[in-house]
Protein backbone atom coordinates (compact mmCIF):
# COMPACT_ATOMS: atom_id res chain seq x y z
CA UNK A 1 0.00 0.00 0.00
CA UNK A 2 0.99 3.58 -0.91
CA UNK A 3 1.38 6.28 1.97
CA UNK A 4 -1.67 8.27 0.12
CA UNK A 5 -3.56 4.68 0.18
CA UNK A 6 -3.18 4.17 4.14
CA UNK A 7 -4.65 7.88 4.64
CA UNK A 8 -7.70 7.21 3.36
CA UNK A 9 -10.56 6.52 5.73
CA UNK A 10 -11.93 2.93 6.51
CA UNK A 11 -15.39 2.61 4.90
CA UNK A 12 -18.44 1.84 6.42
CA UNK A 13 -19.13 -1.64 6.20
CA UNK A 14 -22.10 -2.60 2.98
CA UNK A 15 -24.56 -4.44 5.08
CA UNK A 16 -27.64 -6.34 3.47
CA UNK A 17 -30.75 -3.85 3.18
CA UNK A 18 -33.07 -6.82 4.86
CA UNK A 19 -36.70 -7.77 3.84
CA UNK A 20 -38.04 -4.65 4.44
CA UNK A 21 -36.84 -1.94 2.09
CA UNK A 22 -40.04 0.78 2.49
CA UNK A 23 -42.20 0.55 -0.44
CA UNK A 24 -42.80 4.02 0.65
CA UNK A 25 -39.62 4.89 -1.25
CA UNK A 26 -40.53 3.61 -4.36
CA UNK A 27 -40.64 6.45 -7.20
CA UNK A 28 -42.53 5.93 -10.55
CA UNK A 29 -40.26 8.40 -12.50
CA UNK A 30 -37.27 6.44 -11.63
CA UNK A 31 -39.21 2.87 -12.89
CA UNK A 32 -39.50 4.20 -16.48
CA UNK A 33 -36.69 6.13 -17.87
CA UNK A 34 -38.91 7.20 -21.46
CA UNK A 35 -40.00 9.97 -19.99
CA UNK A 36 -39.78 12.47 -17.18
CA UNK A 37 -43.01 12.66 -14.15
CA UNK A 38 -46.04 11.73 -14.86
CA UNK A 39 -48.22 14.91 -16.23
CA UNK A 40 -45.13 16.60 -17.62
CA UNK A 41 -43.73 17.37 -21.11
CA UNK A 42 -40.69 14.99 -21.88
CA UNK A 43 -39.85 12.37 -24.13
CA UNK A 44 -36.56 10.51 -23.61
CA UNK A 45 -34.94 10.12 -27.63
CA UNK A 46 -34.86 6.77 -28.45
CA UNK A 47 -36.57 3.40 -28.60
CA UNK A 48 -38.46 2.22 -26.29
CA UNK A 49 -37.58 -0.95 -24.89
CA UNK A 50 -39.39 -3.07 -21.55
CA UNK A 51 -36.90 -4.93 -19.78
CA UNK A 52 -38.32 -8.04 -17.91
CA UNK A 53 -37.28 -11.28 -15.95
CA UNK A 54 -36.76 -12.97 -13.02
CA UNK A 55 -34.01 -12.66 -9.95
CA UNK A 56 -33.93 -16.27 -8.76
CA UNK A 57 -31.93 -17.93 -5.90
CA UNK A 58 -30.33 -20.99 -5.43
CA UNK A 59 -32.96 -23.32 -5.51
CA UNK A 60 -34.74 -21.61 -8.87
CA UNK A 61 -36.99 -19.44 -6.44
CA UNK A 62 -38.22 -16.02 -7.00
CA UNK A 63 -36.07 -13.99 -4.84
CA UNK A 64 -38.84 -11.50 -3.01
CA UNK A 65 -38.03 -8.41 -1.53
CA UNK A 66 -34.99 -7.63 -4.48
CA UNK A 67 -34.11 -3.91 -5.24
CA UNK A 68 -32.69 -3.19 -8.69
CA UNK A 69 -31.13 -0.50 -9.79
CA UNK A 70 -30.44 0.27 -13.19
CA UNK A 71 -27.63 2.56 -14.54
CA UNK A 72 -27.09 2.98 -18.63
CA UNK A 73 -26.11 5.31 -21.45
CA UNK A 74 -28.88 7.33 -23.59
CA UNK A 75 -29.86 6.55 -27.21
CA UNK A 76 -26.65 7.76 -28.13
CA UNK A 77 -24.61 5.89 -26.35
CA UNK A 78 -23.65 8.94 -23.76
CA UNK A 79 -23.61 8.51 -19.98
CA UNK A 80 -24.40 11.17 -18.54
CA UNK A 81 -21.89 11.71 -15.39
CA UNK A 82 -20.14 15.23 -14.39
CA UNK A 83 -17.27 14.25 -17.11
CA UNK A 84 -20.06 14.76 -19.67
CA UNK A 85 -21.93 17.80 -18.36
CA UNK A 86 -22.70 20.19 -21.32
CA UNK A 87 -21.76 17.66 -24.36
CA UNK A 88 -23.82 17.85 -27.10
CA UNK A 89 -24.97 14.40 -26.96
CA UNK A 90 -26.90 14.98 -23.69
CA UNK A 91 -30.49 14.08 -24.05
CA UNK A 92 -32.14 16.70 -20.88
CA UNK A 93 -34.80 13.81 -20.30
CA UNK A 94 -32.66 11.26 -19.85
CA UNK A 95 -30.54 10.25 -16.51
CA UNK A 96 -30.01 6.96 -17.09
CA UNK A 97 -30.51 5.91 -13.28
CA UNK A 98 -33.77 3.72 -12.61
CA UNK A 99 -34.86 2.06 -9.49
CA UNK A 100 -37.42 -0.13 -8.58
CA UNK A 101 -38.62 -2.77 -5.58
CA UNK A 102 -39.82 -6.27 -7.21
CA UNK A 103 -42.25 -7.90 -4.21
CA UNK A 104 -42.44 -11.25 -5.57
CA UNK A 105 -39.16 -11.27 -7.57
CA UNK A 106 -40.11 -10.96 -10.98
CA UNK A 107 -39.33 -7.26 -12.55
CA UNK A 108 -40.21 -5.06 -15.27
CA UNK A 109 -38.14 -1.46 -15.97
CA UNK A 110 -39.54 0.53 -18.87
CA UNK A 111 -36.62 2.31 -20.49
CA UNK A 112 -34.58 3.26 -23.80
CA UNK A 113 -32.61 1.18 -25.81
CA UNK A 114 -29.17 2.45 -24.69
CA UNK A 115 -26.92 3.32 -27.84
CA UNK A 116 -23.09 1.25 -28.24
CA UNK A 117 -20.31 3.96 -27.86
CA UNK A 118 -16.52 4.01 -27.63
CA UNK A 119 -16.25 -0.04 -28.56
CA UNK A 120 -19.26 -1.22 -26.14
CA UNK A 121 -21.99 -3.07 -26.98
CA UNK A 122 -25.63 -1.28 -25.81
CA UNK A 123 -25.84 -2.62 -22.27
CA UNK A 124 -26.92 -1.79 -19.17
CA UNK A 125 -25.56 -2.31 -15.31
CA UNK A 126 -27.68 -3.87 -12.95
CA UNK A 127 -27.54 -2.90 -9.08
CA UNK A 128 -28.71 -5.97 -6.57
CA UNK A 129 -29.92 -5.55 -2.98
CA UNK A 130 -31.73 -7.83 -0.93
CA UNK A 131 -32.66 -9.89 1.86
CA UNK A 132 -29.18 -12.43 2.84
CA UNK A 133 -27.03 -10.06 0.54
CA UNK A 134 -24.87 -7.02 0.43
CA UNK A 135 -24.87 -5.15 -2.90
CA UNK A 136 -24.39 -6.79 -5.56
CA UNK A 137 -23.38 -6.21 -9.48
CA UNK A 138 -23.92 -7.07 -13.11
CA UNK A 139 -23.72 -5.85 -16.59
CA UNK A 140 -26.37 -6.95 -19.02
CA UNK A 141 -26.20 -7.16 -23.18
CA UNK A 142 -28.92 -7.44 -25.79
CA UNK A 143 -29.18 -10.61 -28.25
CA UNK A 144 -28.65 -10.05 -32.24
CA UNK A 145 -26.20 -7.09 -31.56
CA UNK A 146 -23.53 -7.37 -34.00
CA UNK A 147 -21.10 -5.45 -31.39
CA UNK A 148 -21.52 -8.13 -28.67
CA UNK A 149 -18.97 -10.40 -29.87
CA UNK A 150 -15.96 -7.38 -29.67
CA UNK A 151 -17.56 -5.99 -26.19
CA UNK A 152 -14.88 -6.45 -24.10
CA UNK A 153 -17.15 -7.59 -20.65
CA UNK A 154 -18.66 -10.43 -22.40
CA UNK A 155 -15.28 -11.32 -23.63
CA UNK A 156 -14.00 -10.88 -20.07
CA UNK A 157 -16.67 -13.62 -18.85
CA UNK A 158 -15.58 -16.17 -21.46
CA UNK A 159 -18.34 -19.23 -21.91
CA UNK A 160 -21.02 -17.59 -19.53
CA UNK A 161 -21.18 -14.71 -22.25
CA UNK A 162 -24.55 -15.87 -23.04
CA UNK A 163 -25.62 -15.40 -19.52
CA UNK A 164 -25.27 -11.91 -19.64
CA UNK A 165 -27.63 -11.14 -22.91
CA UNK A 166 -31.09 -10.61 -22.58
CA UNK A 167 -33.30 -12.68 -25.22
CA UNK A 168 -35.37 -10.47 -27.45
CA UNK A 169 -38.87 -11.54 -26.78
CA UNK A 170 -40.01 -11.13 -30.35
CA UNK A 171 -43.21 -9.00 -28.93
CA UNK A 172 -44.28 -5.50 -28.14
CA UNK A 173 -45.75 -4.30 -24.97
CA UNK A 174 -47.32 -0.82 -24.65
CA UNK A 175 -45.09 -0.23 -28.03
CA UNK A 176 -42.12 -1.10 -26.83
CA UNK A 177 -39.77 -3.57 -27.90
CA UNK A 178 -39.40 -6.59 -24.99
CA UNK A 179 -36.33 -8.13 -23.51
CA UNK A 180 -35.92 -10.47 -21.28
CA UNK A 181 -33.49 -10.89 -18.80
CA UNK A 182 -33.14 -13.83 -15.79
CA UNK A 183 -31.10 -13.06 -12.82
CA UNK A 184 -29.27 -16.07 -11.15
CA UNK A 185 -28.00 -15.08 -7.76
CA UNK A 186 -26.50 -17.89 -6.69
CA UNK A 187 -25.66 -22.00 -8.07
CA UNK A 188 -26.12 -23.30 -11.04
CA UNK A 189 -26.50 -20.84 -13.97
CA UNK A 190 -25.40 -18.57 -11.51
CA UNK A 191 -25.16 -15.02 -13.64
CA UNK A 192 -21.68 -13.63 -13.88
CA UNK A 193 -21.12 -10.60 -10.82
CA UNK A 194 -18.56 -8.40 -11.13
CA UNK A 195 -16.48 -6.90 -8.26
CA UNK A 196 -16.23 -2.75 -8.58
CA UNK A 197 -14.27 -2.89 -5.16
CA UNK A 198 -11.20 -4.92 -6.50
CA UNK A 199 -11.28 -3.96 -9.99
CA UNK B 1 0.42 -10.24 -6.90
CA UNK B 2 -2.40 -10.47 -9.77
CA UNK B 3 -5.62 -8.56 -8.16
CA UNK B 4 -8.75 -11.22 -8.04
CA UNK B 5 -12.21 -10.48 -7.44
CA UNK B 6 -13.95 -11.34 -4.24
CA UNK B 7 -15.54 -14.65 -3.12
CA UNK B 8 -18.73 -13.14 -1.02
CA UNK B 9 -19.00 -14.76 2.48
CA UNK B 10 -22.15 -16.18 3.49
CA UNK B 11 -23.79 -14.99 6.95
CA UNK B 12 -23.83 -18.02 9.37
CA UNK B 13 -27.29 -19.16 10.71
CA UNK B 14 -28.59 -17.03 7.68
CA UNK B 15 -30.86 -19.19 5.37
CA UNK B 16 -31.50 -16.43 2.84
CA UNK B 17 -28.33 -15.63 2.71
CA UNK B 18 -27.35 -19.22 1.45
CA UNK B 19 -30.11 -18.82 -0.58
CA UNK B 20 -28.76 -15.78 -2.40
CA UNK B 21 -25.37 -15.18 -2.00
CA UNK B 22 -23.24 -15.83 -5.29
CA UNK B 23 -21.09 -19.05 -5.09
CA UNK B 24 -18.41 -18.20 -7.79
CA UNK B 25 -15.49 -15.82 -7.53
CA UNK B 26 -17.32 -12.38 -8.72
CA UNK B 27 -15.24 -11.16 -11.84
CA UNK B 28 -13.01 -8.24 -12.43
CA UNK B 29 -14.02 -5.78 -14.64
CA UNK B 30 -11.54 -5.00 -17.62
CA UNK B 31 -10.44 -1.34 -17.60
CA UNK B 32 -12.01 -0.41 -20.64
CA UNK B 33 -15.17 -0.59 -19.28
CA UNK B 34 -14.92 0.18 -16.08
CA UNK B 35 -16.38 4.21 -16.19
CA UNK B 36 -20.12 2.15 -17.19
CA UNK B 37 -19.89 0.16 -13.79
CA UNK B 38 -20.52 3.68 -11.92
CA UNK B 39 -23.89 4.88 -11.67
CA UNK B 40 -24.42 8.40 -11.08
CA UNK B 41 -27.36 9.22 -9.46
CA UNK B 42 -29.14 12.47 -10.21
CA UNK B 43 -29.88 14.66 -6.74
CA UNK B 44 -33.52 13.55 -5.69
CA UNK B 45 -34.61 16.72 -3.43
CA UNK B 46 -38.02 13.95 -2.39
CA UNK B 47 -38.12 14.15 1.17
CA UNK B 48 -40.58 16.27 3.46
CA UNK B 49 -40.47 18.56 5.47
CA UNK B 50 -40.92 16.29 8.44
CA UNK B 51 -39.55 13.05 7.41
CA UNK B 52 -36.05 14.09 9.41
CA UNK B 53 -38.72 13.15 12.80
CA UNK B 54 -39.32 9.48 12.85
CA UNK B 55 -40.40 9.74 16.34
CA UNK B 56 -43.80 10.99 15.05
CA UNK B 57 -45.87 10.10 12.16
CA UNK B 58 -46.72 14.05 11.59
CA UNK B 59 -45.36 17.28 13.45
CA UNK B 60 -48.73 17.45 15.37
CA UNK B 61 -49.20 13.88 16.58
CA UNK B 62 -47.65 12.08 20.14
CA UNK B 63 -44.47 10.74 20.13
CA UNK B 64 -44.14 7.14 19.71
CA UNK B 65 -43.43 4.49 22.41
CA UNK B 66 -40.10 4.00 23.19
CA UNK B 67 -37.11 5.80 23.84
CA UNK B 68 -36.16 8.37 21.47
CA UNK B 69 -32.64 9.37 20.10
CA UNK B 70 -30.91 11.87 17.58
CA UNK B 71 -28.39 10.44 14.79
CA UNK B 72 -26.17 12.68 13.41
CA UNK B 73 -22.79 11.77 11.48
CA UNK B 74 -21.03 12.78 8.19
CA UNK B 75 -21.31 11.49 5.18
CA UNK B 76 -17.67 11.51 2.93
CA UNK B 77 -15.69 9.36 0.48
CA UNK B 78 -12.62 7.76 1.90
CA UNK B 79 -10.54 10.65 0.64
CA UNK B 80 -11.92 12.53 3.24
CA UNK B 81 -14.13 14.60 1.49
CA UNK B 82 -17.67 15.42 2.29
CA UNK B 83 -20.60 14.26 0.15
CA UNK B 84 -22.92 17.14 -0.04
CA UNK B 85 -26.92 16.78 -0.75
CA UNK B 86 -26.88 13.01 -0.27
CA UNK B 87 -30.04 11.18 0.24
CA UNK B 88 -30.36 9.52 3.11
CA UNK B 89 -33.49 7.06 3.34
CA UNK B 90 -33.97 5.82 6.71
CA UNK B 91 -36.15 2.70 8.19
CA UNK B 92 -36.30 1.00 10.99
CA UNK B 93 -38.75 -1.30 13.33
CA UNK B 94 -40.61 0.09 16.60
CA UNK B 95 -39.70 0.07 19.69
CA UNK B 96 -41.48 -3.45 19.81
CA UNK B 97 -38.84 -4.70 16.91
CA UNK B 98 -41.98 -4.57 14.92
CA UNK B 99 -41.93 -2.76 10.70
CA UNK B 100 -44.69 -0.68 9.51
CA UNK B 101 -43.86 -3.32 6.49
CA UNK B 102 -46.78 -5.09 4.74
CA UNK B 103 -44.50 -7.93 4.56
CA UNK B 104 -43.26 -8.11 8.28
CA UNK B 105 -45.54 -11.18 10.03
CA UNK B 106 -44.23 -11.29 12.58
CA UNK B 107 -47.20 -10.20 14.69
CA UNK B 108 -45.54 -8.06 16.87
CA UNK B 109 -47.12 -5.00 18.74
CA UNK B 110 -47.50 -2.22 15.81
CA UNK B 111 -47.50 1.92 17.60
CA UNK B 112 -50.09 3.94 16.26
CA UNK B 113 -47.65 6.87 16.15
CA UNK B 114 -44.68 5.23 14.60
CA UNK B 115 -43.67 4.42 10.99
CA UNK B 116 -40.28 3.88 10.77
CA UNK B 117 -39.56 6.31 7.50
CA UNK B 118 -37.41 8.60 7.20
CA UNK B 119 -35.62 10.46 4.54
CA UNK B 120 -33.48 13.43 4.94
CA UNK B 121 -30.48 14.82 2.64
CA UNK B 122 -27.29 16.06 3.83
CA UNK B 123 -25.85 19.35 4.03
CA UNK B 124 -23.03 21.51 2.30
CA UNK B 125 -20.74 20.06 4.31
CA UNK B 126 -21.98 16.25 4.05
CA UNK B 127 -23.68 16.51 7.27
CA UNK B 128 -26.92 14.96 8.56
CA UNK B 129 -29.52 14.18 11.43
CA UNK B 130 -32.50 12.62 12.03
CA UNK B 131 -34.92 11.50 14.83
CA UNK B 132 -35.80 7.96 15.73
CA UNK B 133 -37.21 5.37 18.05
CA UNK B 134 -34.42 3.59 19.51
CA UNK B 135 -35.46 0.19 17.93
CA UNK B 136 -36.59 -3.21 19.49
CA UNK B 137 -34.59 -6.06 19.17
CA UNK B 138 -36.37 -8.94 17.38
CA UNK B 139 -36.27 -12.82 17.46
CA UNK B 140 -35.33 -13.20 13.47
CA UNK B 141 -34.68 -17.22 13.93
CA UNK B 142 -37.23 -18.86 16.39
CA UNK B 143 -36.24 -22.31 15.47
CA UNK B 144 -32.59 -21.81 17.19
CA UNK B 145 -33.08 -18.56 19.70
CA UNK B 146 -31.41 -16.08 17.34
CA UNK B 147 -32.00 -12.75 17.57
CA UNK B 148 -31.57 -10.05 15.31
CA UNK B 149 -29.67 -7.19 17.13
CA UNK B 150 -31.14 -3.36 17.56
CA UNK B 151 -30.15 -1.63 14.03
CA UNK B 152 -31.28 1.61 12.03
CA UNK B 153 -31.38 0.88 8.02
CA UNK B 154 -29.62 3.41 5.82
CA UNK B 155 -29.34 4.06 2.27
CA UNK B 156 -27.34 6.52 1.04
CA UNK B 157 -26.80 7.52 -2.55
CA UNK B 158 -25.41 10.41 -3.99
CA UNK B 159 -22.85 11.52 -7.04
CA UNK B 160 -21.72 7.72 -7.57
CA UNK B 161 -21.66 6.99 -4.33
CA UNK B 162 -24.19 4.20 -2.97
CA UNK B 163 -24.29 2.33 -0.09
CA UNK B 164 -26.81 0.35 2.02
CA UNK B 165 -25.71 -0.27 5.54
CA UNK B 166 -27.27 -0.65 9.18
CA UNK B 167 -26.37 1.08 12.38
CA UNK B 168 -25.92 -0.91 14.95
CA UNK B 169 -26.06 0.02 18.89
CA UNK B 170 -22.91 -0.27 21.02
CA UNK B 171 -22.76 -3.58 23.87
CA UNK B 172 -25.68 -4.87 22.62
CA UNK B 173 -26.22 -8.52 24.01
CA UNK B 174 -27.12 -9.78 20.16
CA UNK B 175 -24.18 -8.55 18.25
CA UNK B 176 -21.75 -10.84 18.53
CA UNK B 177 -24.06 -13.61 16.59
CA UNK B 178 -25.67 -11.70 14.07
CA UNK B 179 -24.43 -13.04 10.88
CA UNK B 180 -23.57 -9.78 9.20
CA UNK B 181 -22.00 -8.97 12.12
CA UNK B 182 -19.87 -11.95 11.80
CA UNK B 183 -19.13 -11.21 8.45
CA UNK B 184 -17.53 -7.94 9.20
CA UNK B 185 -15.54 -9.68 11.59
CA UNK B 186 -13.17 -6.62 13.70
CA UNK B 187 -14.67 -4.04 11.12
CA UNK B 188 -18.05 -4.42 12.80
CA UNK B 189 -17.20 -1.55 14.94
CA UNK B 190 -17.30 0.79 12.19
CA UNK B 191 -20.98 0.18 12.01
CA UNK B 192 -21.61 0.85 15.63
CA UNK B 193 -23.06 4.45 16.19
CA UNK B 194 -21.03 6.41 19.25
CA UNK B 195 -22.94 7.91 22.36
CA UNK B 196 -22.88 10.95 22.60
CA UNK B 197 -24.46 13.43 25.15
CA UNK B 198 -27.93 14.69 24.14
CA UNK B 199 -26.64 18.40 23.97
CA UNK B 200 -30.39 20.15 25.11
CA UNK B 201 -32.70 18.39 22.07
CA UNK B 202 -35.56 16.89 22.86
CA UNK B 203 -34.48 13.27 23.30
CA UNK B 204 -33.57 10.69 25.49
CA UNK B 205 -29.79 9.39 24.01
CA UNK B 206 -28.03 10.46 21.10
CA UNK B 207 -24.79 9.23 19.08
CA UNK B 208 -22.60 10.02 16.40
CA UNK B 209 -22.27 7.69 13.17
CA UNK B 210 -19.97 8.79 10.95
CA UNK B 211 -20.12 6.83 7.57
CA UNK B 212 -17.27 6.74 5.01
CA UNK B 213 -18.41 6.00 1.34
CA UNK B 214 -15.83 2.84 1.05
CA UNK B 215 -14.17 1.60 -2.80
CA UNK B 216 -13.31 2.86 -6.14
CA UNK B 217 -17.07 4.32 -7.52
CA UNK B 218 -17.07 7.13 -4.53
CA UNK B 219 -14.71 9.17 -5.67
CA UNK B 220 -14.44 7.85 -9.43
CA UNK B 221 -15.39 11.22 -10.74
CA UNK B 222 -13.22 13.53 -8.26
Amino acid sequence: MSDAASNLLAPTNEDTCGPYFPIYFADPALEDLTRVDPGLVGQAAGTPIILRGRVLDRHGELANGAILEFWQANAKGLYRTPETEGHPDIDPWFHGYGRLRSASGAYEFKTILPGATDGRAPHITITIFSDGISRIVTQMFFSDHAGNDADPVLQSVGDDAPKLIARHDGRTASGAEVYVFDIIMAGAGETPFFDDLES
Amino acid sequence: MTPQGRILGIGPTDNTSDQRTPRQRLRLIPEQARSSFVPVVPARFITRSHEWDMTRTAPDRPRAAGVPIEVTGTVRTQSGRPLANALLEIWSANHYGRYRHVEDHSGLKLDENHLGLGRVLTDEDGRYKFWAISPGAYLARPDIGRWRPKHIHMSISGGSSRLITQMYFPDEPNNAADPMAILMGGAFERNIGKPRDVAGADVDEAFDFDIVMGGRNATFFE
